[in-house]
């Protein structure tokens, strides 16, 4: 596995070169490609990290998540994954420190914590993503992505319940 | 969409902190916020040089045109009038596939750029765009090594039990993103009309 990428490199790099290309101009010209990029990026990545460290500090979104679970104990949801379920199309590192908590708690080998490990395995930080791939050019209606995202993580989430413990 | 999730996230955020009688925390947790993005995209910059370096090479040579050529037909009826997406597309679902969230962002961003320039030019996201981004928040992993790389952390008997279920449930997630794309750009064109 950890081969497949250092020697796919190194053929490029050889067919490239048999081509004739100029591999270090290539690559200067190509990494520099990033910079206007990452002019873009960073706005609008400000926007919405600003946005997440404020709604994380001012508990906004620990209410969200105690909002929520009453609604997800009635389905059925176990508890500890309800912080999961919220957080998780906001913020990967703040997903993965729940995890850890699963963990904790729970056992790492507890239905819990598989199936916390599936949910974050099988899903997205959705806001992240969208401020990201749409900030770089410049989008900012973004119609019916964002709706589109959350259903298909909610639908990654719930078949990760469903299906962990056909696998147990 | 984003103006108003933007917006009522610090509206929302900010009457919380001064109902709380904590209005310093306003300022500090967004000037914070803000430093986390500038060293994340500073620390991601690197990883998307390396791998723009790269794909220019591949461009160069030739193979960004043979990759788009084989994959045009299977990823056509996903995004209809984005011809030159299409190689950074593919590798940016290789890279998300085999878990290397460090190469498919750029190859991602490339995509964007490809879709942007043949979609329209205002600021409204296209169909194909809005396919792109749905895939990609719903992207089917292989190996979702940053989990199992924790499982093994905290010292799992079996770290790899979750590839098999997580593989199926991105399927899932990945399917009802491409049929609910559909349905809504189905039911955007209607409305148009």
């Amino acid at each position: 596995m950890s081969y497949i990428l250092p020697l796919l490199l190194f053929f490029l790099i050889i067919w490239a070169l048999r081509k004739k290309v100029d591999v270090y101009s290539s690559f200067v010209e190509g990494a520099m490609e990033s910079l206007p990029l990452l002019a873009k990026i960073l706005p609008a990545m400000t926007a919405m990290m600003l946005a997440l460290a404020l709604a994380r500090t001012t508990g906004v979104i620990d209410a969200l998540v105690s909002l929520t679970v009453p609604l997800l104990k009635f389905l059925g949801i176990d508890e500890t994954l309800v912080p999961m379920l919220v957080l998780r199309p906001f913020s990967g590192n703040a997903s993965l420190a729940l995890l850890n908590d699963v963990f904790n708690t729970s056992g790492v080998d507890s239905l819990s914590g598989v199936t916390a490990s599936n949910m974050l395995g099988s899903t997205e930080t959705i806001f992240y993503t969208v401020a990201l791939y749409f900030g770089s050019v410049g989008i900012t209606k973004t119609r019916y992505s964002i709706p589109v995202a959350l259903i298909s993580g909610l639908v990654g989430a719930i078949a990760a319940i469903l299906l962990t413990p056909l696998f147990m | 969409m984003m103006k108003w999730i933007w917006g009522s996230m610090l509206l929302l955020s900010m009457s919380f902190a001064i109902f709380a009688g904590n209005p310093d925390s306003i300022l500090d947790s967004m000037l914070e916020g803000a430093g986390e993005a500038v060293t994340l995209s500073i620390s991601l910059c690197g990883a998307y040089m390396l791998w723009m370096g790269i794909m220019n090479i591949a461009k160069d040579a030739g193979l960004i045109e043979s990759l788009s050529r084989l994959m045009q037909r299977p990823l056509q009826k996903l995004f209809p009038s984005s011809k030159k997406a299409i190689a950074p597309i593919t590798l940016n679902l290789a890279a998300n596939f085999f878990g290397m969230g460090s190469a498919a962002t750029p190859f991602g961003l490339m995509a964007m750029k490809e879709l942007k320039k043949e979609g329209n030019t205002t600021n409204t996201a296209s169909d194909d765009m809005c396919m792109f981004l749905s895939l990609n928040s719903s992207a089917i992993e292989l190996l979702p090594t940053s989990v199992i790389a924790m499982r093994a952390a905290a010292g799992s008997q079996n770290v790899y039990s979750v590839v098999v279920p997580t593989f199926i449930a991105s399927v899932f997630a990945f399917a009802s993103a491409i049929i609910a794309c559909r349905i809504f750009a189905r039911i955007g064109k209607k409305i148009k009309r």
